[in-house]
């Protein structure tokens, strides 16, 4: 072996002695604030951080859940029968005894017949101006039709002129020479026409310019992902060998108590942020505000509804949370509008998962018309 | 180290309420969209309660629901659709029969008819999609002469019980019905139900007549009529027909009147050497008092609901455009700011809105902006449409569309304030300046 390999094997060993048992490897641990505490998520606890925010903590609501009616609710008899006769209401009082007519009769109050106009009517000093426009051609200047009574979310064809109205899309069955079984006639029907804003007559008459009358609404700036689902008690599980018996100990006391203390918390994995908007338009197909008054549109409310297991709301469970901006008479004519939209449209079962049942049993839906009112 | 266990075991400490607080409550979503259309309803003819009472609840029943469509807000849903037949009043509702065909609401009802003459009317509102009935049955007590009044009343309590607003059914209008060629047309006042029924003449076609006001109460009119020779101001008693004169102005034209909230006074335009400006007058002592002294015409005025404020049209600015100014007088501001023409403004009963016609690039619209003129929005646009009114909850306008031509003629329209539901009152002769008359007590 030549020098140099001598002076290699001995400075090898000394750099290697130095590391083991020198200052090398021995230094302080890192301050405790700097470590970041990681654990292993599942897919469902990595979709709840990702998932849009998590429902608002409303501590007022109870948290005890009815229990899902089995079956849907029988029909409430109606009160008619308890009161065959309507006498507890008190009739309006300006209805009680509606006179026949103040006004005269015509023949009494106008003797006069037409024929004895003879007097030619005297010049209008004060008549206003009227300029006369030159005859329009009203069928040149329409660029579009006549809005379509019906505003919606998403606008739809008028139906073909043979169609008929109905909430669904399917072709006229014709008789087939061909074919053995006879099918059934039916009527073609289609969606009713729908606009996504009503237009009055002026603007309907308004050719389009072009021009961009709006600016896009700016984008809300994303929430924070919802807070992480609760630690499994796996996860204490792996800490149980850890060598500080006293911590494993504080963390296993710390989730059991977190656990017993809310018995109603939902398990299961959440709604994926696709699920809460299929939910979202469902019931907006329904929530029908073109026959609320003007303060009730600028009122918004909280509804609270349970759900059975097979996606149908409980009607007697539909209750009317809190309200904002309007007064209470509004207030209750808006809750009748979104307790109508979320009984005729769960009338088939919300399309849920029912495998999460645990998290949308219970539902607080916000009734918000801001956008409505100028449709 | 002993310092961090112990901080530690501290930040676990407080896991179970951080856990507790963000799992705990239902699942919440926000429903922003929906949709804009009419609200079914069912009406089946209400029951017969006697043998004389048959055409009569089917009229009622008829008036009800026309008066329910007309709205535009409603639609009624043909009986030819439904599934159940109710025999009795007293009858439960089988609500799931009502479902099938999407009644969201039924009318139930019964019409009786008793020894003396009188006619009851019964009914009940239901919500079909919640099985519940809305609000309690009531019963109106009234005369055979007064059935559609009795209706009205009905669709009144309806549509307040639904929608939320005011009722508007039962009211009247006063117009002036025009008869004869374009060229010699023959004008009396004449007062009907707000859809066109029970037209009643108040004068008769001897002189012109323009720009009828009801009073608050709706008992008198106030007009302008050439029945002197030259334009004055009238003031007419419904009842009696009975009409005199208001001492305007000696021997000076007074038109455009209209009443003050409190039916005491009123306010007009009065012209003097070719300038015309707006007066105050008490309407039982006379007294008078002007309130412009500005270069220009000043006309059309209308008081707010509070009685505290005046908007009017004025061209002092060097075209017709829409002032505010104070109930006494004082210092007007101008509130349209638009291209064109504003002319006719009318204060909305519920003091948010004035409703004016507004003339641009050869056409004319009705129009409403907010009382600081704001947010104006046309709702209706033709060659010639003016003069609007509004109904006593302030949810509709009616005003005068006039067609152009050799038989061109004046109608009365209606529209929603949305822009909605624009139709025509139909009526047996042309007809213009409408005047909607409070809610008939």
């Amino acid at each position: 072996m030549s020098i140099g390999g001598y002076l290699s094997g001995a400075g090898h060993v000394g750099l290697i002695g130095f590391l083991l048992f020198g200052p090398g490897l021995s230094s302080d641990p890192l301050p405790i604030e700097d470590i970041q505490q990681v654990s292993v998520i599942s897919e469902a606890e990595f979709a709840a951080l990702v998932a849009p925010p998590a429902p608002d903590v409303t501590p007022e609501i109870p948290t005890a859940l009815p229990v899902p009616d089995p079956a849907p609710a029988p029909e409430p008899v109606a009160p008619v029968e308890e009161a065959p006769v309507v006498t507890p209401a008190p009739p309006p009082p300006p209805a009680q005894e509606p006179e026949p007519d103040p006004a005269p009769d015509v023949t009494e109050i106008t003797p006069l017949p037409e024929t004895d106009v003879t007097d030619t009517p005297p010049v209008v000093p004060q008549t206003p101006e009227v300029i006369l426009p030159d005859p329009v051609d009203l069928s040149t200047i329409r660029p579009r039709p006549r809005p379509a009574p019906r505003v919606a979310p998403e606008a739809v064809a008028p139906p073909e002129p043979d169609a008929v109205v109905a909430e669904i899309v399917q072709e006229a069955a014709v008789p087939n020479d061909t074919s053995e079984a006879v099918a059934e006639e039916q009527d073609a029907t289609s969606p009713e026409e729908a606009a996504t804003q009503s237009v009055t007559e002026a603007e309907a008459l308004e050719p389009p310019s072009g021009a961009v009358t709006s600016s896009l609404r700016p984008q809300a700036r994303p929430n924070r992902p919802a807070a992480a689902e609760p630690e499994e008690p796996r996860t204490a599980d792996a800490q149980t060998p850890a060598t500080d018996d006293a911590v494993a100990a504080a963390v296993q006391d710390a989730l059991n108590a977190a656990i017993s203390e809310e018995p109603q918390r939902p398990t299961g994995p959440p709604l994926t942020g696709g699920e809460r908007d299929a939910l979202r338009v469902a019931v907006s197909r329904c929530w029908n505000v073109g026959s609320l008054s003007t303060d009730a549109l600028n009122t918004s409310v909280v509804v609270g509804v349970d759900l059975q297991e097979n996606g149908m709301p409980v009607s007697s469970s539909i209750r009317l949370v809190s309200s904002s901006g309007g007064s209470s008479a509004a207030a209750q004519q808006a809750f009748e509008a979104a307790r109508r939209a979320i009984i005729r449209c769960g009338v088939s079962g919300f399309d849920l998962p029912p495998e999460k049942y645990d998290q949308w049993k219970e539902i607080q839906m916000t009734f918000n018309p801001e956008q409505m009112r100028s449709r | 180290m002993r310092l961090l266990k112990i901080a530690f075991l501290a930040m676990l400490a407080a896991v179970p309420a951080t856990l507790s607080i963000a799992q705990s409550g239902p699942l919440q979503i926000e429903i922003t969209e929906g949709v804009v259309e009419p609200l079914t309803f069912a009406i089946p003819q209400f029951q017969a309660e006697n043998a004389g009472s048959d055409e009569l609840a089917r009229d009622i029943s008829r008036v009800i629901a026309s008066d329910l469509s007309g709205t535009g807000l409603f639609r009624e849903i043909p009986a030819g659709s439904f599934i159940a037949n109710r025999t009795t009043f007293a009858e439960p509702v089988r609500f799931p029969d009502w479902r099938a065909i999407n009644a969201q609401a039924m009318i139930t009802g019964a019409v009786g008819v008793d020894a003396q003459g009188r006619i009851t009317v019964k009914f009940r509102i239901y919500d079909i999609f919640s099985g519940a009935e809305l609000g309690q049955g009531q019963q109106l007590l009234g005369t055979r002469a007064g059935w559609r009044r009795m209706a009205h009343k009905v669709a009144d309590q309806v549509y307040a019980r639904i929608t939320g607003e005011a009722p508007y059914f039962d009211s009247r209008v006063v117009f002036v019905s025009e008869s004869g060629p374009k060229g010699n047309r023959r004008q009396r006042l004449a007062i009907m139900d707000y859809d066109g029924a029970n037209i009643q003449f108040l004068t008769d076609s001897s002189s012109i007549v323009l720009a009828p006001r009801f009073s608050p109460t709706g008992d008198r009119v106030l007009y302008t009529s050439y029945e002197t020779g030259f334009p004055q101001v009238f003031l007419l008693d419904v009842a009696s027909v009975g009409r005199r004169a208001l001492r305007t102005g000696d021997g000076l034209m007074s038109f455009a009147p209209r009443f003050a909230p409190n039916g005491s006074t009123a306010v007009y335009s009065l012209e003097q050497g070719g300038n015309s400006d707006l007066f105050r007058i008490d309407l039982n002592s006379g007294a008078r008092q002007q309130l412009t002294a500005a270069p220009s015409i000043e006309t059309a005025p209308s008081f707010s609901p509070d009685g505290r404020q005046i908007v009017f049209e004025s061209d002092r600015s060097g075209t017709q455009q829409i002032y505010v100014m104070p109930a006494d007088g004082g210092e007007a501001r101008r509130i349209s700011f638009g291209e064109g023409r504003y002319s006719t403004p009318v204060w909305s009963p519920r003091g948010d809105l004035i409703a004016f016609t507004k003339q641009t690039k050869g056409r004319f619209a009705i129009g409403v902006m907010r009382v600081d003129g704001s947010e104006e929005r046309l709702l209706s646009a033709s060659p010639l449409d003016e003069g609007p009114t509004w109904s006593p909850n302030g949810r509709v306008i009616m005003f005068t569309r006039e067609t152009l031509g050799e038989n061109g003629a004046p109608s009365i329209y209606s529209v929603d304030i949305t822009g909605r539901n624009l139709k025509r009152v139909e009526l047996p002769s042309a007809a213009s300046d409408p005047s909607w008359g409070p809610l008939q007590p």
